[in-house]
């Protein structure tokens, strides 16, 4: 339980800031960029089943006992896939908050 | 050799990614400050996640053949911040690739001066090869 826990908080600011992110765009940029963090999470939620997989049996890290929930994808546990997920919604997001404020500083200096 | 094993793959793995977004114009060399920042804020707080989970002795380093075994921290491994930063490029290159996509139906080429193309609304350039540069 201990391992989701510490997922939760994480989760939630790039649900956050995701959210805050697409609603900078117009709406069908919106729409697209929450098509495309769709399917990208698919992507990389498959990628990190077989990656994770292969790096746990490689011995690069491991967890201790009764931390997890349990259930897991290959040898991946189903907590390990909320970096996946928080990294699509949060990296993009800061990308076009930081785009938009960009573009606001410039049209300021005219 | 092989201690350099994962960390080289990182890398390699990285590189690869470089060589998608300079070809497809799609972060650093679109807006190279942005993608910094973004790049940099999703590393920072993945190693603060992997932090909080060794402090709550979730995590331990395991002793892999493939890795250099140089830690930064206690159970923190120095190939952990490269592979957090790889993937945190890979979601960003993902993301705006699959939009480009979307964005382009699917054609390989988009029409630089079509009426009112659908990349306008954002303002960004060209996707085409050797195309406009800013």
């Amino acid at each position: 339980m201990t391992y989701a826990l510490i997922c939760l908080p994480f989760l939630a600011v790039a649900v956050v800031v995701a959210v805050v992110a697409t609603r900078t765009l117009p709406p069908g940029d919106r729409r697209r960029r929450w098509a495309a963090t769709g399917i990208a999470a698919a992507v990389l939620v498959v990628l990190t089943a077989v990656f994770d997989s292969i790096m746990i049996a490689a011995g690069l890290f491991g967890y201790a006992d009764g931390t997890r929930l349990g259930p897991v994808v290959g040898l991946a546990p189903v907590e390990d896939f909320a970096y996946p997920i928080a990294t699509v919604l949060l990296v993009p997001a800061v990308w076009t908050l930081a785009r938009r404020r960009g573009t606001r500083a410039a049209h300021d200096e005219d | 050799m092989t201690a350099f094993a994962y960390l080289a793959g990182l890398l390699l793995s990285i590189g690869a990614i470089v060589l998608i977004d300079v070809r497809w114009r799609l972060a650093f060399r679109r807006a190279p400050g942005p993608s910094a920042l973004a790049v940099g804020t999703g590393t920072v707080l993945l190693l603060l996640w992997d932090l909080a989970g060794i402090g709550f002795g979730v995590f331990f380093r395991g002793d892999s053949p493939w890795a250099t075994g140089i830690v930064l921290a206690p159970e923190l491994p120095i190939e952990e911040p490269v592979f957090l930063l790889f993937l945190c490029y890979l979601s960003l290159v993902c993301v705006l690739g699959i939009e480009r996509m979307l964005r382009h139906g699917g054609r390989r080429r988009a029409p630089s001066h079509g009426p009112a193309t659908a990349a306008s609304s954002t303002g960004d350039v060209t996707t085409t090869p050797g195309g406009r540069h800013p």
